[in-house]
């Protein structure tokens, strides 16, 4: 734990020494949601409600949704490809704390950091555009709220460093990644909420991660707790040990398969 | 003329490396025209599906948002396949090779703006120009000089796009900052998916007139649906004189300043 907290303060060092990419970040991140919530705002200017959906519960979708994905989605792991292409790695393989803790707290600076920054952004939209918002008085709901977060963390942690892992066997590292930030741009509910979709292609998503990175707590959040969400929690454990063993098993015979020169 | 036929034929030895080195990496052409036909085909039907929901959005039918959609794609492609060399500035700069391209006797944009053609977007752009054909006969009643204002005001869109690069390369040569500010770009122009009547007050104004993303995504198709008044039109050719302008003063500014950066 001690080693853990001491890779978070030198992260989060790390972070403060070099600001601007930081302040562009998340200006960057700001771009993003402005299309996203002016669409939806638009679209909801002639009407009462649309997909199911009112007004207010699909503007609160569009900025829970976002605030939710600057926590699960923030991830320093997309260095570990590059790192094992230049050899890099081989630092990290020496110290004495194991990889994936170490990149667990170093995700989490990460996260920690986003999730603040991307709350000032959204209170500041709240407070210059004056969205109707939803607020979930039941306090249960935040408990499952919660699990769900920690579930796609989890699930998004693990599947980033599998795709990372990817540079044990092959230069393309980029590629993939590109790939999937397009399905979780679509498919995790960043545009929409998926449940809008015709019905068997919602069903069928849901058999996938990408529902449970922060489309499934946001939609908890509005809509409150039904008995189908266990359902939910058990497949994003199906996912969360799935991805686990995948990124382990990845490492273990990456590393086996792994050799370099000159450093 | 015989200065221009030279830098065509230097364009086309530049366009020839970078096909040779792009066809270095066939699994990665797969992987990127996978995730570029997906990003595409996503969008589309999400705006389809959308629109043609509602019917309208902010005053345009579903083929009428597919056109600016199809629109944006066009242009943006287009940049992309001519700038992306942009892309890969900042190593030049930092290795301090940038040097060897200042000390050559051709143009520098040759190689460090127009030297990295991306073949994999010329053959996107094949299917946009066809699909954004299609769109416009369905949308029909098409005036001729409307249909010039639309050719004016894409080159013009280009001719904007252009100078954006060069500020970033202008940038770049300055503070070696060149990731962040092609990113931003990105981001910003993409705000320009959609009919930039979606956004709000202020955002709009500053979107399409300061930060001219209206004017290069949004005005080709308002002028082709006569949406547009000649003042407008007018300002927009000045606009991009004005930036284009501007963006070569800072180029020689940034030259002039240059004193190499790495080694």
């Amino acid at each position: 734990m001690k080693k853990c907290l001491e890779v978070f303060r030198i992260t989060l060092g790390q972070y403060f020494a070099y600001r601007l990419n930081f302040i562009l970040w998340r200006f960057r991140m700001i771009l993003g949601l402005f299309i996203i919530y002016f669409l939806w705002q638009s679209v909801f200017e002639e009407r009462e409600s649309l997909f199911g959906y009112s007004k207010t519960q699909m503007l609160t979708y569009i900025l829970l949704s976002s605030l939710i994905s600057n926590f699960v989605l923030a991830t320093r792991t997309v260095d570990v490809a590059g790192e094992i292409l230049s050899g890099d790695i081989i630092n990290y393989i020496l110290k004495p704390i194991s990889f994936f803790k170490y990149y667990l707290a170093r995700d989490f600076t990460d996260k920690l950091l986003n999730i603040f920054f991307a709350s000032i952004e959204i209170l500041l939209i709240i407070i210059l555009f004056k969205p109707p918002v939803f607020f979930q008085n039941n306090v249960s709901v935040y408990a499952l709220f919660i699990i769900f977060i920690f579930l796609g963390t989890l699930i998004s942690f693990f599947v980033n460093l599998s795709l990372s892992f990817i540079g044990f066997w092959s230069n393309e590292i980029w590629a993939p990644r590109f790939i999937y930030f397009i399905l979780i741009f679509f498919l995790s509910g960043t545009y929409f909420p998926l449940d809008i979709l015709p019905k068997p292609i919602y069903y069928f998503l849901l058999l996938t991660p990408f529902p449970y990175f922060y489309y499934l707590a946001t939609k908890i959040y509005l809509q409150g707790i039904s008995h189908n969400l266990f359902v939910g929690v058990l497949i994003s454990l199906i996912w969360v040990y799935l991805s686990y063993n995948l990124a382990k098993f990845l490492w273990q015979k990456g590393l086996k398969s792994y050799s370099f020169f000159g450093r | 003329m015989k200065s221009i036929i030279r830098n065509f034929k230097i364009f086309f030895l530049f366009s020839k490396f970078s096909l040779k080195s792009i066809s270095q990496a066939r699994l990665g052409i797969i992987f990127f025209m996978f995730g570029k036909i997906l990003r595409f085909l996503m969008f589309f039907l999400f705006v389809f599906f959308l629109v043609s929901k509602t019917k309208i959005l902010k005053g345009y039918n579903v083929n009428q948002a597919i056109f600016f959609y199809l629109t944006f794609n066009i242009i943006d492609t287009t940049t992309q396949l001519l700038f992306r060399e942009v892309y890969r500035f900042r190593p030049l700069v930092v290795s301090g090779q940038l040097d060897t391209v200042l000390i050559k006797p051709f143009h520098p944009f040759l190689r460090i703006l127009l030297g990295g053609v991306d073949f994999l977007d010329l053959l996107m752009l094949i299917p946009y120009l066809l699909l954004t054909l299609f769109f416009a006969f369905k949308i029909g009643s098409i005036s001729t000089i409307n249909l010039l204002f639309y050719f004016s005001l894409l080159i013009n869109a280009l001719i904007i796009a252009t100078a954006f690069h060069v500020f970033v390369l202008a940038l770049g040569t300055m503070t070696t900052e060149v990731d962040h500010t092609i990113m931003i770009y990105r981001d910003l122009i993409s705000l320009g998916r959609f009919p930039m009547e979606i956004y709000q007050e202020p955002i709009r104004g500053i979107f399409t007139f300061i930060v001219p993303v209206g004017i290069m995504m949004s005005f080709p198709s308002k002028a082709l649906f006569g949406l547009l008044s000649p003042p407008l039109i007018l300002f927009s050719f000045l606009l991009s004189f004005i930036l284009l302008t501007a963006s070569m003063k800072l180029w020689a500014l940034a030259i002039k300043k240059y004193q190499s950066w790495g080694g």
